[in-house]
């Protein structure tokens, strides 16, 4: 053997180093500095950007389907194991006693769904076939595991896309949502006060809520029962107040585990010939209007209410409908405190934003239930 | 008496009735306030509460002026847990200014004074759960 020969064997990597590699892997540092400097979405954007990096490394071998993150996303990804896995964690962490105090918030859950279908809507005018703009669509639900499990069953081949948008727009909410919750509603409205005098909730409905809910949406949408279920299930090892040692292994571990090799496995679907195309940017675009239609539905739908209700409610908790917890539930509050220091509409928008957090599961168990017979 | 005062380029005509009262009565563009400056103005640098007092104070006024005047006690606006108390019985606070900080769906909120006045009783402690409507503080 000689040197001319073994020359290209030893700088293979650079030799297969492309273009589109140095974009992706420059995609990936911006990633990587969001959550590192700017601490946006950490939790989700350093393993993705680190798995974006991994996956524009020519001839490295671990997004082969025996290297690491190619065993990762068949097991993880392609049996949807690892978002079920990170709604026991997220069921764990919501309270629901807000929304079982006030069940009309369900209507504005509700409402916060309108984006999912405005944007499929959209997505089919701009040439996406059906399974493709139901996938899409689902950014709406804004909502990452119901957006990832959702495409998993309809449309594999956008999971990237899909999941950076879903999660790179929830990083952005609190930029997002605050105009549009300014331009939409008067001061008069925002500076509508609300009581919060319900009944409290009994230990015994607390219990009883994830077990009838799960009874209840599984039979009606057995699609949507795998992320209910699982959701329900964190919730009830939290609330039975039996399980402590569980309900914190589900808030921390369980869910801290999934959600770095979900992000990695995700994150190394990026390779450049898989994400570099019109087709991302389209996403991209339609991710962005499915959180902006979200919004101003929830927020007109709020308005709506607001004038049934004799101006009793405050209709920045519509913008609150969307799912997000607890972040939209948060922001609909802060700025109502912003506009008048002794405004809180916490538990409220509490109430809507959990609601909007149900809202969206099922209404991606919808969309997966008449999609999947259609195509 | 009358004084212009200039914030961030607008001028601004306030009226005193009496500078050495405490509280001191302003009058600015037909609204009143009570305000009660610090013994000493160099410490009021260090008080971040202070420094973004005065457009809070106004927006509270707007609103509020007329309804607060007889309520004497403060009471929590939503529930949750007390995690910072910053008040003590014998206090003399000024409308705007943060009583409690309760936290609520793991969100921090300050509560603040909707009057000025001194305080007789503060009814709740660190770490205590607290119910919407439950009093905090009352004032003399």
């Amino acid at each position: 053997m000689n040197l001319t020969e073994l020359l290209p064997e030893l700088l293979k990597g650079l030799l297969n180093f492309t273009l589109g590699n140095a974009v992706m892997i420059t995609a990936s540092l911006v990633l990587i500095y969001l959550a590192v400097f700017k601490e946006i979405e950490p939790v989700l954007l350093l393993p993705i950007g680190f798995g974006c990096l991994l996956a524009n490394i020519p001839l490295a071998g671990m997004t082969a389907a025996e290297g690491i993150m190619g065993v990762l996303y068949d097991a993880g990804i392609k049996t949807e194991l690892f978002p079920l896995l990170i709604f026991i964690g997220v069921g764990a962490m919501i309270d629901f006693s807000p929304l079982l105090a006030q069940p009309r918030m369900v209507l504005l859950g509700a409402a916060g769904q309108f984006g999912i279908f405005g944007t499929l809507m959209l997505a089919i005018a701009l040439g996406f076939p059906l399974n493709q703009a139901a996938s899409i669509g689902v950014i709406g639900a804004i909502d990452g595991p119901t957006s990832i499990f959702v495409a998993t069953k309809l449309a594999p081949e956008l999971l990237a896309p899909i999941a950076v948008a879903a999660y790179s727009y929830m990083s952005l909410i609190p930029i997002i949502q605050p105009p549009l919750m300014r331009l939409l509603t008067t001061k008069k409205e925002r500076l509508i006060q609300m009581d919060y005098a319900p009944k409290p909730i009994s230990q015994k409905t607390l219990t009883l809520f994830p077990i009838v809910l799960t009874l209840v949406v599984g039979l009606l949408v057995p699609d949507a029962t795998p992320l209910i279920s699982m959701l329900m299930l964190g919730n009830l090892l939290k609330v039975s107040g039996v399980v402590d040692r569980l309900s914190k292994a589900a808030q921390n571990e369980i869910i801290n585990v999934s959600t770095l090799f979900l992000g990695l496995a995700i994150g190394a679907t990026m390779s450049a010939a898989a994400f570099l195309n019109w087709d991302t940017g389209k996403i991209m675009l339609l991710g962005l209007i499915a959180f902006v239609l979200d919004t101003v539905a929830g927020l007109l739908f709020g308005k709506l209410m607001c004038v049934l209700s004799g101006y009793k409610i405050n209709p920045l908790i519509g913008a609150a409908g969307i799912s997000a917890f607890p972040m939209a539930g948060r922001l609909a509050a802060k700025t109502a405190n912003d506009e008048d220091p002794h405004n809180f509409i916490l538990m409220h928008a509490m109430g809507a934003n959990t609601a909007g957090q149900l809202g969206s599961v099922i209404a991606g168990g919808v969309l997966l239930a008449i999609v999947s017979k259609l195509v | 008496m009358k004084y212009s005062v200039t914030i961030k380029d607008k001028s601004y005509i306030v009226e005193i009735e009496d500078i050495n009262a405490r509280p001191v009565i302003a009058c600015v563009e037909g609204q009143r306030f009570e305000v009660i400056p610090a013994a000493n103005p160099a410490e009021c640098e260090n008080k971040p509460e202070v420094k973004t007092r005065t457009p809070e104070v106004k927006s509270f006024d707007l609103r509020n002026n007329a309804a607060n005047k007889n309520v004497n006690e403060m009471t929590a606006p939503l529930p949750g847990v007390v995690i910072e108390l910053f008040v003590k019985a014998g206090d003399v606070i000024e409308a705007g200014q943060v009583i409690v900080i309760i936290e609520a769906m793991k969100m921090k909120n300050s509560i603040r004074s909707t009057r000025a006045g001194k305080i007789s009783d503060v009814l709740t402690n660190v770490n205590q759960t607290v119910a919407h409507k439950q009093v905090l503080v009352r004032f003399e």
